[in-house]
This record gives C-alpha cells, sequence and structure tokens, in this order.
C-alpha cells in the first residue's frame, strides 16, 4: 500500500519535470540539460527570499518562480539560440550552464543543506500509510499542471503550433509559423512547469547545490521511455519508473543507494530494444 | 648518411614549415626538458597529472571526431583505474601489468556501451553513454569488498620511487598514445585509411555506408581503441594518485574531457592534449590563489569558449599563423607570399 | 631555420624556468612563525569546525606570546588548506601537497573524509611532516604505522578510530534500549536499522545485529540509502510498516538531516537514535526545522564537565561563532598537543616532535589525550577508555538545546551536566494507546 501511494505521489513529481523537458526537447529540439537546475535555482530562490528575508510564503514562492523563468529564458536567449541547430554543442553547453549554475550557488551558499517551509505542515494517514500534507498539496499542483498543459496544448492556438512543431518543424515555418518564436514559447512553458513543481516539492526534500543531478538522470531515463517527442509517453513512464523506483526502496532495502542507478539501467535497456521508446515517433534523421 | 639527410628533409618540409608543427615541437621539447629542471615538485605532480588527462582528453576527442558525443567517458578511465587497483591491491601485480589490464578493462566496457550505441545517434547516444557511469559506481557500491565501495581502494604501489621517472614515463605513455591516435584520425594519410573514414562517419553515415565502408566495423573500433586509451589513462591515474576512489565516475568528471578538448580544438587529437595542458594547468593555480570560485570561472570560461570559439584555442592560434594554400589545399606559413609547393600566390 | 628553431627553444626554455621558478618560490620560508595547515573541506560545516577549533587555539597561545623553541617563543600562523575533499579525492591530494611545497607548512592537522585522508596521508608521509588527523576516523591509518613504523610515524589520530565509535554507538543503544523497554513496558523492542552506503556503517550494522538479541532488540529490517539522499520517506513508511519501536541510524552525510526533518514532518512512532555526523549544530536544528528534536548523535564533547577545560571552551566558541561545535573542533585540543610536543622537543624537527608526541599526556577538552605506543594494534591512536577519550552521545531536545546522555553510568562514568535519554513523547503516546 505504501508503494503504490509513494509511487503515485513521486510517479506525479517526475512526471511534471519530464513533461517540461519533453516538451523543450519536442518542439524546440534542445536537450535542455540545465533545466534542473533551474529547478535548483527556484528552490534557492524560495530559500534565500522566504527563511532569510522573511516574505510571506506565497510572495517568495511566486517570485522566486519568475525570476528562475526569466533566468531560464535569458540564458535561453544569450547561450542556446544561437546555436540550435547544432545539437550536440547544445548538450555541451547546457552541462557547462548547468555546472556552472551549481558552482555559483555553491560559493555563495555554500554545500551545507538548507530548506524551505512548507506551504502546510503536518501529515495524514491515507490507509495505514502516512503522507505530509505538503505532498498531497505537490500532487495536486502537479495534477493541475499536467491538465492545465494538456487542455493548453490540446485547445490554444499556440498549443496547436507548439504540437505541429513537434512533429515536424521544416512543414510547420512553410505554413507560416515562426518556428523560433514557437521554440523560445515551449522553452518558457518547460521551464515554467519545472520552477512550479520545484517550489512545491522542495519542502519535502532538501535544498543543496547539487540536487539537480538525480533528477535529470530520472527525466532522461523518463524521456526516452515513454518516447522522445510524446508528452503522453513522457507522462505514462514517469510512473512506470517512478513506481520501479518505490519498489526497489520497499522491496529491496538494502539496495535504496541504487534506485538511480537502475532506472538509468532501465533506460539503456529500452534503448537497446526500442529506441523510440514507448510512443516516440521515429524521425529518420535521429536513427539507423 | 643519406637516410639522415632524407629524414632531415622530411623534417624540414614537413614540420618546420608550417607553423602550427612548430609550436607543437617546441612544446614537445619544453615539456621534455621541463622534467630535469629544478621546478616545483607540486608543479611537476600538476604536469604528470596533466599528461594522464592529456591521454584521457584525446581519446574522448578520437570518439567525438567520429560523430559520437560521449558523456559518460569517465567510465573508461574509472573502469581502468579500478581494475589496475584491484588487481594491484588485491593479487598484488606489478604495475607494468595492471595498467594495460586496466586498459583491457577499458576495450571491455567500449565493447559493451558499442551494442546499444550502435544503433543509435546524436543526442540518443549521448544520453546513453551519460548513463554508464552511474550504473558502474552502483556495481561498485554493490561490492565494496572488492571495490572498497565509497572509500575506494588505497595504498596502491606508484609507478617508481623517482618523481622524475614517474614524470618522463607518463610523458612518454602520453606521447606515443596521442601520435597513434592522431595517426588514426589523420584525414590525409596515405597508409592508413581509419582517418577519412571516421571523418566520412562523422559527416554522414548513411553515405559512407552507401559507399561500401562497414561502418559498424569502424565504429566498433573507435570505441575500443578510445576505450583502451581511456583505461590507460586510468591505470596511470591509479598508481599516480595511489587512492583510487568513486570520484573518477562522477558526472562532473566525465565533463572534464569534454571541456579540455572543446577549449583546445574538438575534433583534433592534439587540441585536445593542448587544452588539457592549458586548462588543467591553468586550473590547478587557480586551486591556488582563488579555491572557491575556481569552477565558477572554469564553467564560465567553458561557455563563452563553445560560444564564441567553437573550434577551440589551437584552431584559433593556426588561424593567425596559417593559410591554406587555395589552389593545393597544403598549409602554409601566413607570412608566405606563395605557396611553398605550387607556388600560387597566397593571398 | 634551423637557427630560427634553436633560439625559439633555447628562449622558451629560459622564459618558463623564470616563470616557474618565480611561482615555485612565491611563498618562502620566513622562521619566525610555526606554520601550521589545517586540511579540511572548508565549506562543509566539519570542515569549518576544524578551522575554528585550530583557530580558537592558536589565538589564545599567540596572546600568551607563542611557543617556545629552544628559548625562543613563536606564534603559530595557521595555514587554510580547502581540500575539498568531500567532492573531489585529487583536489584534497593535491592541496596536501601544495600546502608543503608551496606554502612551506611545517605541520598538518585536519581532514575529514576517510578516502581522502588516506591518500593524503601518504603524501604528507612523504614528506616527512607531522600529521595529526582529527576528523577522519578510518583505522587503517594507524594500523599503517604499526606496519611500516618508520615511513608513518608521522601521523596521530586525536580521536578514537571508527571501531571504537562504532562501540560507542553499541553502548548508546544498549542505553535506548533500556529505557525503550521500561517506559513502553515491553519485553524485547523491535529495531530498524537504516545505515548510510559507506562502509564504516558495514562493520558497525554486523555488529548491531549480532549484539541485538543480547541488548534486548529484534531487527526487523535494514534500509541502506546512499549518504546523500534527499528522500527517505518512502524507508520510513516501510519502516512503520514493520512496527519498529526504535530506528538505528548511521548517517555521516547529509541525509542524516532528510531523515530527522522527514521523521519528525510524519511523527513516525519510533524513537531515533544512533550516529548522525550532522546532528550536532545549529545549523542541523535549522536545516531540519526543529524536527531534530530527540535525535542522538555521538561528538567528541559537548557542555557538559569532562575536564575542567570542556565548559569554558564551548562558551567561549558559542560566544565567538554563535554556533555549537563539532567533534572536528577537536583540533583545539591538537594544536596544544602539539604545541607541548614542540616545546619539549626544543625544535620543530619532525623526528624529535614525533618522539616527543609519543609520550603525550594532556587533558584537554575530549579528555585525558595520551597515545597508544608502537606495539599497540593502533599506534599513534589515542587511547579508549574511561579516564581518556570516550566520545560522548548528545541528544536534541525540544527547545535546540542540546545535552549529553551517555556516558551515563557506563563504566562508573558520568560526566557532570548529563542526563539520560529521553524518548519522544508522541511514541511514548502511540505506544500506550495501542495498549
Amino acid at each position: 500500500m505504501q508503494f503504490i501511494i509513494s509511487g503515485i505521489l513521486v510517479g506525479t513529481a517526475y512526471a511534471v519535470l519530464a513533461i517540461g523537458f519533453c516538451l523543450i526537447w519536442g518542439a524546440a529540439r534542445i536537450v535542455y540539460l540545465t533545466y534542473t537546475a533551474f529547478y535548483m535555482l527556484t528552490a534557492y530562490f524560495f530559500y534565500v527570499l522566504c527563511t532569510l528575508i522573511g516574505l510571506n510564503i506565497f510572495l517568495a514562492a511566486l517570485l522566486s518562480i519568475i525570476i528562475s523563468t526569466l533566468i531560464g529564458i535569458a540564458t535561453y536567449r544569450l547561450c542556446i539560440e544561437r546555436i540550435r541547430g547544432h545539437e550536440t554543442i547544445v548538450i555541451l553547453v547546457s552541462i557547462a550552464l548547468a555546472f556552472f549554475f551549481e558552482e555559483g550557488i555553491r560559493s555563495i551558499f555554500g554545500s551545507l543543506f538548507r530548506r524551505v517551509p512548507p506551504f502546510i505542515s503536518g501529515y495524514q494517514e491515507l490507509l495505514g500509510v502516512r503522507v505530509l500534507n505538503q505532498y498531497i498539496l505537490a500532487f495536486g499542483v502537479n495534477l493541475a499542471l499536467i491538465i492545465g498543459l494538456w487542455l493548453f496544448l490540446s485547445k490554444s492556438k499556440i498549443g496547436l503550433a507548439i504540437r505541429a512543431t513537434s512533429q515536424d518543424r521544416e512543414i510547420v515555418s512553410l505554413m507560416g509559423i515562426s518556428e523560433k518564436k514557437v521554440s523560445a514559447v515551449a522553452v518558457t512553458l518547460g521551464i515554467g512547469l519545472g520552477t512550479v513543481s520545484s517550489v512545491m516539492v522542495a519542502p519535502i526534500y532538501v535544498v543543496e547545490p547539487a540536487m539537480w543531478v538525480p533528477p535529470i538522470a530520472m527525466v532522461l531515463a523518463i524521456v526516452v521511455l515513454g518516447g522522445l517527442g510524446s508528452l503522453k509517453g513522457s507522462l505514462i513512464a514517469a510512473y512506470i519508473l517512478g513506481f520501479s523506483e518505490c519498489a526497489v526502496v520497499s522491496y529491496l532495502p538494502i539496495g535504496t543507494f541504487v534506485k538511480g542507478a537502475v532506472a538509468l539501467l532501465v533506460m539503456i535497456v529500452i534503448l537497446f530494444l526500442r529506441p523510440e521508446g514507448m510512443f516516440g515517433v521515429n524521425f529518420e534523421e535521429e536513427r539507423l | 648518411m643519406s637516410y639522415i639527410r632524407i629524414l632531415y628533409k622530411i623534417f624540414e618540409l614537413d614540420i618546420l614549415a608550417i607553423p602550427g608543427r612548430d609550436m607543437a615541437l617546441v612544446g614537445i621539447v619544453f615539456l621534455l626538458l621541463i622534467g630535469i629542471t629544478p621546478i616545483n615538485p607540486y608543479l611537476l605532480n600538476t604536469l604528470v597529472f596533466a599528461s594522464i588527462f592529456a591521454v584521457f582528453a584525446a581519446s574522448w576527442d578520437l570518439l567525438y571526431f567520429t560523430g559520437q558525443l560521449n558523456l559518460g567517458h569517465g567510465a573508461f578511465f574509472g573502469i581502468g583505474a579500478y581494475v589496475s587497483a584491484v588487481l594491484s591491491s588485491r593479487l598484488g601485480l606489478p604495475v607494468s601489468v595492471t595498467i594495460p589490464l586496466g586498459a583491457l578493462g577499458g576495450i571491455i566496457i567500449g565493447l559493451i556501451i558499442c551494442l546499444p550505441a550502435l544503433r543509435l545517434r546524436g543526442p540518443y547516444l549521448a544520453i546513453v553513454t551519460l548513463a554508464v557511469p552511474p550504473i558502474l559506481k552502483g556495481i561498485v557500491f554493490v561490492f565494496p569488498e572488492l571495490t572498497g565501495g565509497e572509500l575506494g581502494i588505497f595504498g596502491l604501489p606508484s609507478i617508481s620511487d623517482s618523481p622524475i621517472f614517474t614524470y618522463y614515463f607518463c610523458l612518454a605513455v602520453m606521447l606515443i598514445s596521442v601520435s597513434i591516435m592522431w595517426k588514426l584520425t589523420d584525414t590525409k594519410s596515405r597508409i592508413l585509411r581509419t582517418g577519412i573514414i571516421f571523418c566520412a562517419i562523422r559527416e554522414d553515415e548513411i553515405s559512407a555506408r552507401t559507399s561500401g565502408i562497414n561502418t559498424v566495423k569502424y565504429k566498433v573500433l573507435a570505441f575500443v581503441v578510445s576505450g583502451f586509451f581511456g583505461g590507460i589513462a586510468g591505470g596511470l591515474y591509479a598508481h599516480t594518485m595511489k587512492v583510487v576512489g568513486t570520484s573518477t565516475l562522477d558526472f562532473l568528471f566525465s565533463v572534464y574531457p569534454l571541456i579540455w578538448s572543446i577549449f583546445g580544438g574538438a575534433g583534433t587529437i592534439y587540441g585536445s592534449v593542448v587544452g588539457t595542458y592549458i586548462l588543467y594547468f591553468f586550473s590547478s593555480q587557480l586551486l591556488i590563489y582563488v579555491p572557491e570560485v575556481r569552477m565558477v570561472i572554469f564553467t564560465a570560461i567553458i561557455v563563452i569558449m563553445i560560444l564564441f570559439m567553437p573550434e577551440g584555442i589551437s584552431q584559433w592560434i593556426r588561424g593567425k599563423f596559417e593559410i591554406s594554400c587555395p589552389r593545393c589545399k597544403i598549409a602554409n606559413s601566413a607570412v608566405r607570399k606563395f605557396c611553398r609547393i605550387c607556388d600560387a600566390p597566397l593571398h | 631555420m634551423t637557427k630560427r628553431i634553436v633560439m625559439i627553444v633555447v628562449s622558451l626554455w629560459v622564459f618558463s624556468l623564470i616563470t616557474i621558478g618565480l611561482t615555485g618560490e612565491a611563498k618562502s620560508q620566513t622562521g619566525k612563525s610555526i606554520k601550521i595547515g589545517v586540511l579540511s573541506p572548508m565549506k562543509f560545516i566539519d570542515g569549518f569546525n576544524l578551522w575554528r577549533g585550530a583557530e580558537m587555539a592558536s589565538d589564545e597561545i599567540n596572546k600568551a606570546g607563542g611557543v617556545r623553541v629552544a628559548g625562543v617563543k613563536k606564534p603559530i600562523e595557521l595555514i587554510k588548506i580547502d581540500t575539498n575533499e568531500e567532492l573531489s579525492v585529487t583536489d584534497a591530494v593535491m592541496a596536501a601537497e601544495k600546502s608543503i611545497t608551496v606554502d612551506k607548512v611545517d605541520f598538518l592537522i585536519g581532514m575529514r573524509r576517510s578516502e581522502a585522508a588516506l591518500a593524503m596521508q601518504e603524501i604528507v608521509m612523504k614528506y616527512k611532516k607531522v600529521l595529526i588527523g582529527v576528523g577522519a576516523l578510518h583505522p587503517q591509518q594507524c594500523t599503517r604505522v604499526a606496519e611500516d613504523y618508520n615511513k608513518y610515524k608521522y601521523y596521530f589520530l586525536i580521536a578514537p578510530n571508527s571501531a571504537n565509535v562504532g562501540k560507542v554507538l553499541l553502548y548508546h543503544l544498549e542505553d535506548v534500549s533500556k529505557r525503550v523497554r521500561e517506559e513502553l513496558a515491553l519485553e524485547k523492542a523491535k529495531l530498524a536499522i537504516l545505515a548510510e552506503k559507506i562502509i564504516w556503517a558495514d562493520p558497525v550494522v554486523k555488529a548491531v545485529e549480532t549484539n541485538a538479541a543480547r541488548i534486548g532488540f529484534e531487527v526487523v529490517g535494514v534500509w541502506r540509502p546512499s549518504s546523500m539522499g534527499t528522500d527517505v520517506t518512502a524507508e520510513l513508511s516501510a519502516i512503520k510498516a514493520t512496527g519498529a519501536h526504535v530506528i538505528f541510524q548511521v548517517a555521516s552525510g547529509p541525509m542524516g538531516i532528510t531523515l530527522a526533518k522527514q521523521w519528525g514532518e510524519l511523527r513516525i512512532p519510533a524513537t531515533l537514535v544512533g550516529g548522525s555526523s550532522e546532528a550536532i549544530s545549529r545549523h542541523y536544528w535549522e536545516a531540519t526545522g526543529g524536527y531534530g528534536a530527540y535525535t542522538t548523535a555521538m561528538t567528541s564533547f559537548l557542555r557538559v564537565k569532562i575536564t575542567d577545560k570542556t565548559i569554558p571552551f564551548w562558551d567561549a566558541y558559542v560566544k565567538r561563532y554563535n554556533d555549537f561545535p563539532t567533534n572536528t573542533a577537536g583540533t583545539y585540543d591538537a594544536i596544544y598537543v602539539l604545541k607541548e610536543g614542540i616545546e619539549r622537543a626544543g625544535t620543530i624537527d619532525s623526528d624529535a616532535v614525533v618522539s616527543e608526541l609519543e609520550k603525550t599526556d594532556y587533558v584537554g577538552i575530549t579528555g585525558r589525550i595520551k597515545f597508544y605506543a608502537r606495539d599497540h594494534a593502533f599506534p599513534h591512536n589515542v587511547v579508549f577508555g574511561p579516564g581518556f577519550i570516550t566520545w560522548v552521545v548528545s541528544q536534541f531536545s525540544e527547545g535546540g538545546k542540546i545535552g549529553c546522555i551517555w556516558p551515563h553510568g557506563w563504566e562508573g562514568v558520568t560526566y557532570e551536566g548529563s542526563e539520560g535519554y529521553k524518548i519522544p513523547p508522541w511514541v511514548v503516546e502511540y505506544w500506550k494507546k495501542r495498549k
């Protein structure tokens, strides 16, 4: 029972991050590894505004989301946009940027673990399992984000443009959609998702400069498993890998330290057997 | 006697005439001589590590030359280090045996990574390689009696008791390894065709296939050679540090060869060597003077380099001193007015 | 052509000799002060405690004039050496080497992470400099002294090695078992073990498992998360499901903070005891948001009367740094021990100082410091036991105050000011209700 509830909560949290990442990859064709670094930055801004300066928690959260997203967009504009065509170079730059942020935060705040206050404290007892209220709130918010995004993508015009760009970039330009603008919007949306999720989830975990590394490994595994370019795939894969992570903890307690490695192993096996993942669209130039 | 004259002629034409190679020659002579000058032992040690890491970076660059981006190159290095360490400490084998066996470990990992890698390209390949070091790390933790867990293996014998000998040994290994790797990627060579084939695979694999090249064989070769030299670097590292831990399998460690190679000039083996020496030296100097913000400065440099000078420093310098002849495409010193081979005007 | 080449080569060599020569001799020996380098990962909590303890000692000594070396009083010059050992062993090794060859330190103290410490020890021994270890407790640092005395004799460990520290945990667990069974009226209590996947935890876990029945426990499960873990809610829920009364933790990394925070937030009905290296500072209290109350940890000293010097030091430290000292502030004792060794030897020559250090019998803030002799299993390690160095176990109380709960009647040792272990009230409530 514990395993099921954990799995759902963790899966939803991963799903939001994975969908944001997948959006950026699908629409802008960028493997934006700096993604979770923004997640980390948001947590730190939240910490500074709330704990050090003492702002009201909601205001602090809102401000940190806005600031991080702005930094994300600025970084995209300054660094990534000009090299958008060369995928491998983009990967390199995004890694370097992520480390730049990590080391920058580390030199300012040191490597100590910090904490941010939860929006709702306390816990509930659900079906015999103790769950933090903050976790339930995070679950709710994440779910709302996912549904909101789904509605946005399917109903609005921009959403349609994003979906079109994910499918075929060249034709999209012929149809009169500015592929560059769509990419920018997709990046903003993706980072926004990540930052909101960060604010919700940071009170449960601990804030430290290297906190962006385990999520990105998971997100990569999820996105690959689900199939690149497919948001639905990312959603489902997030739950699959979330559950598998909880399974390791529940049924193999001696092995909890390998839960990250197990996810990556799953990813490699999937890539070996079916590189386009579960629902991925098969692009000619991506594989042989 | 005439052989010496022929050699000298080759030397004069192929090496001295090209400013880039002049500088490389000066660099090599400098490295050879520095070993016997009375410099601070800390600096000598830095140079030893620089030569080991140069092999590491060059092996990454070799793979990059074939168009495959390896984000988990630390795996080769780490395996080489761990295999050498385990063989040395648990079985007591001498250094001369453990290092080649470490390289063998690198080859095996290279072959294992090949399996999924051959079917993938671009970002997919990068992600798979990214996943390898954490998995290896997990394996290390599962067998702590063998691998020492998070403490690692310590008390390894050094390569030699004399730091000068160690320096020259590592330097020699570096020069030989880099020469081999450079020859393998030399597109103009008539004897070894691997250079031009790797280049073809990078540019357009499908066309290469249609031209009858067995791309699978060459990609496997690239992984094997890259793994071999990565493993050698790892083995050398184990016996110079005398301690091996999981730090070699960290993500950041796999990013270093990328940074060094790109800074120096990605895709050119000598570029990664140059980049490693400059950056590693620079970073250990920073360690002395501004340890807190060292990595921040470092990563900022990388980002700026990639954005504004993506061909790397060695290429930029070459661009300043060399010109390619418009007719016969041979490299010429930029101060010349006429090409040294075909006499065409250069400007 | 040839002339050009020869010219370039020679000029380059000369030029580089000059530059390197300059950088090499940048900081030269003055001989007017005694340079003691503090090897520590300065950005981490144990790191800056290593530095602060040393700083307090050297400030006191310098105020009194300095260290007397053969009739002349010389001041101590402390040099900060950031090893970054928590993140990179290579950095640590290079930093250690640089401190000797570039900064020209005379003595070295500190170190925190065993993996790096073993590597740094090699380098320092190569240069024959005295090294007093304070934070890294791996016993092999001392067994090496036994194996190759002439090479490793310059090393001393001023804290009990991790084997002895493991014993402390076991004594503490025995104490807890008595209290829990008494309070909850149980024959046997259920014990869950949550130990980081680190190598020094392995023998501790084994020891607990073997001794569990003897001290009144039934082990219901063993969880091994990674030391950098940021979420242990799954483990905690699984533990609760087993009905454990006591959770025994072994944590040396930040996972300890996560564990305490989530344990407190979820009000897990089991007491959280054991060793958590992070759990002895104000930072821990803040980072867990106060949920660290009732958690226990091991450290070298607390605000109790281990010796007459302990409480004054604690108060002075809190006043100066507005924080509680951790076990690595034992560098304070290390500096004093070193000072006495140098003064008795009358010189800073390493060999002479080593023979004097071996004769140390000094009462510091952590207890009475004597080193095991050459023929002991762990030579140059501090003597461990009642009347010497025992370490202590701390417990946070609701208000953020930190108290001592062990030794409390162990082998006749009770430090003035210590209290017994307190069980969190919600745990008592939960189990009493169940009856």
